[in-house]
């Protein structure tokens, strides 16, 4: 693929937030409406112009809700778009096919949504798999999904690499620090010692309670187009540098990569590839953190260190507020909101648009401002991977 | 009082496994072209496509590939096993299987570890496979 000439050729134009953490009495689809008019609202387009209307594949619906469907947002939102997707079970093409749209001619400006009521509907982690086996019967030996699917990961890490709790700690802590920076952040008012994290209640052991993100209600929208178009908009575009995806698939209950490589190793290398740069040009990272060891191992494949040297990567603050190497400054999904993978690509770009107060790169946190960030979203069990370098305009 | 875990959902992918469960036998789709022993069923091999297909019969010999301690019950009839282990067992003849260990302490199971497998008569219709160290 000659990805090469699609290096900047897009760029992220507008962000939608919406109320975010514990809402209550709100339905999801009312979520993907505000942030969806609140991201065409940031990019400062009319809503006319929204040809390309992409949304995540929505869980079970909660309580009396609807099943959300691309019509129905549309519905709300009053357009026609061109073209309608729907993403289903966990895969992370959203980028890669609305850039292909863009390219082919069929969509000038698309817009792409996630919202949710899991924390108000009590959304357990329990129906959020997609499991390649049939549900029922895993849970016949007591196997009910996403924690421990991760955490069995995890373990695999800790015996082949000496992966682990360790490391953790200093990525739920200093996540936890960015947080505390972000008044929009579930945890903005909770600090996380490294005492409170060792003593901690199990959850599906190797993983303690912090290793785990909270659900949340709230949405996230943001809009695509090309360069040459955003030139003229409200916004500082924020280029897509280097895209890149890979889905490995396999179930993991029958993966060989629990601890890596995942499809993070591959899809980063399509994207620094078209990027053309080495990850001694990225400045910061905003990654995939189900789990604390999503992040661990997210960053290993990348190459950031080698396998079960990630402690001494992590160590001393350096992904936290004043550290060299930030990582997940809105607190991410362990500590900011919970927004798929639209949490850490919609904090990269705000942060590139330097948008991010108090939490912002640069001065302000007595951090190097960026120009390059990596965003990474994981999906499935490690099934499935999109990596996303972003560049400031 | 009855069995009140989930028990499982055979289809036609699964019901010779489950089936094979009932006789103690861990029942195992085997390629035979290529001769992948493939987890779970399917129609065909997914390394040679070749739809040419025998059951065997597995040893009931692996070792523990990863595991976990559940210490929450996700669902209320597990509530007085907590703590248990769920895990992976790699089988001898190449499947890996999701099972529980038994018949040990959870501090005393380490990734890698031989075990075999044992049966649980969880109902008239139903077996499970668990695994105890060797």
């Amino acid at each position: 693929m000659n990805s090469k000439q699609l290096r900047d050729k897009y760029s992220i134009i507008g962000v939608g937030y919406t109320p975010q953490g514990n809402v209550g009495d709100r339905t999801a689809l009312s979520f993907y409406v505000e942030a969806c008019v609140n991201a065409i609202l940031d990019a400062g387009l009319k809503k006319e112009d929204i040809d390309g209307l992409m949304v995540y594949r929505h869980f079970e619906p909660l309580t009396n809700d609807t099943e959300i469907t691309p019509y129905l947002i549309a519905q709300q939102l009053g357009i026609s778009p061109h073209i309608m997707a729907q993403e289903a079970n966990c895969a992370r093409g959203h980028l890669v096919n609305a850039i292909g749209l863009l390219e082919a001619g069929f969509c000038n400006y698309v817009l792409i949504a996630y919202g949710d009521n899991a924390f108000s509907g009590r959304r357990g982690f329990l129906k959020e798999a997609t499991h390649g086996e049939p549900e029922g019967d895993n849970e016949v030996f007591g196997e009910f999904g996403l924690v421990a699917n991760y955490a069995l990961a995890a373990r695999r890490g800790m015996h082949i690499f000496g992966m682990g709790p360790k490391t953790w700690r200093e990525i739920a802590v200093s996540q936890r620090k960015w947080a505390n920076l972000n008044p929009a952040a579930m945890m903005y008012k909770k600090t996380l010692s490294y005492e409170e994290y060792d003593n901690a209640k199990w959850l599906v052991e190797p993983f303690r309670i912090y290793d785990a993100c909270p659900v949340s209600d709230g949405g996230r929208a943001y809009i695509v187009t090309s360069t040459e178009r955003a030139r003229d908009l409200k916004q500082k575009p924020v280029y897509i540098m280097g895209i890149g995806e890979y889905n490995p698939s396999v179930d993991v209950h029958q993966s060989d990569f629990m601890e890596g490589p995942t499809g993070a190793k591959e899809a980063g290398k399509i994207a620094f590839t078209m990027a053309g740069i080495s990850i001694d040009d990225i400045d910061a990272c905003q990654v995939y953190d189900c789990f604390t060891y999503t992040v661990e191992l997210t960053l290993q494949d990348y190459g950031f260190f080698r396998p079960g040297e990630g402690y001494d990567w992590f160590k001393d603050g350096r992904t936290a507020p004043g550290g060299d190497f930030p990582v997940n400054t809105s607190g991410g999904l362990l500590s900011e909101a919970y927004f798929m993978g639209l949490t850490p690509l919609t904090e990269g770009v705000m942060q590139l648009m330097n948008r991010c107060g108090e939490r912002q790169l640069g001065p302000k946190t007595n951090t190097k401002k960026p120009e390059i960030i990596l965003c990474s979203d994981n999906g499935g069990v490690f099934q499935s991977n999109s990596t996303v370098i972003l560049r400031s305009s | 009082m009855g069995y009140e875990k989930p028990v499982p959902k055979p289809n036609s992918d699964t019901r010779a496994f489950w089936v094979g469960c009932k006789d103690h036998e861990l029942r195992f789709q085997k390629c035979k072209e290529c001769g992948h022993v493939r987890w779970p069923p399917s129609v065909v091999c997914p390394k040679c496509y070749s739809s040419e297909t025998e059951w065997i019969v597995s040893k009931g010999k692996g070792r523990v590939y990863s595991f976990v301690v559940y210490h929450v019950a996700f669902h209320p009839a597990f509530r007085d096993e907590v703590p248990y282990v769920t895990a992976i067992v790699e089988l001898q003849e190449g499947p890996h299987l999701l099972t529980n260990i038994v018949g040990c302490k959870a501090s005393e199971i380490k990734c890698d570890m031989p075990v075999e497998v044992l049966w649980e008569d969880i109902t008239e219709e139903f077996s499970l496979p668990k695994f105890k160290p060797v």
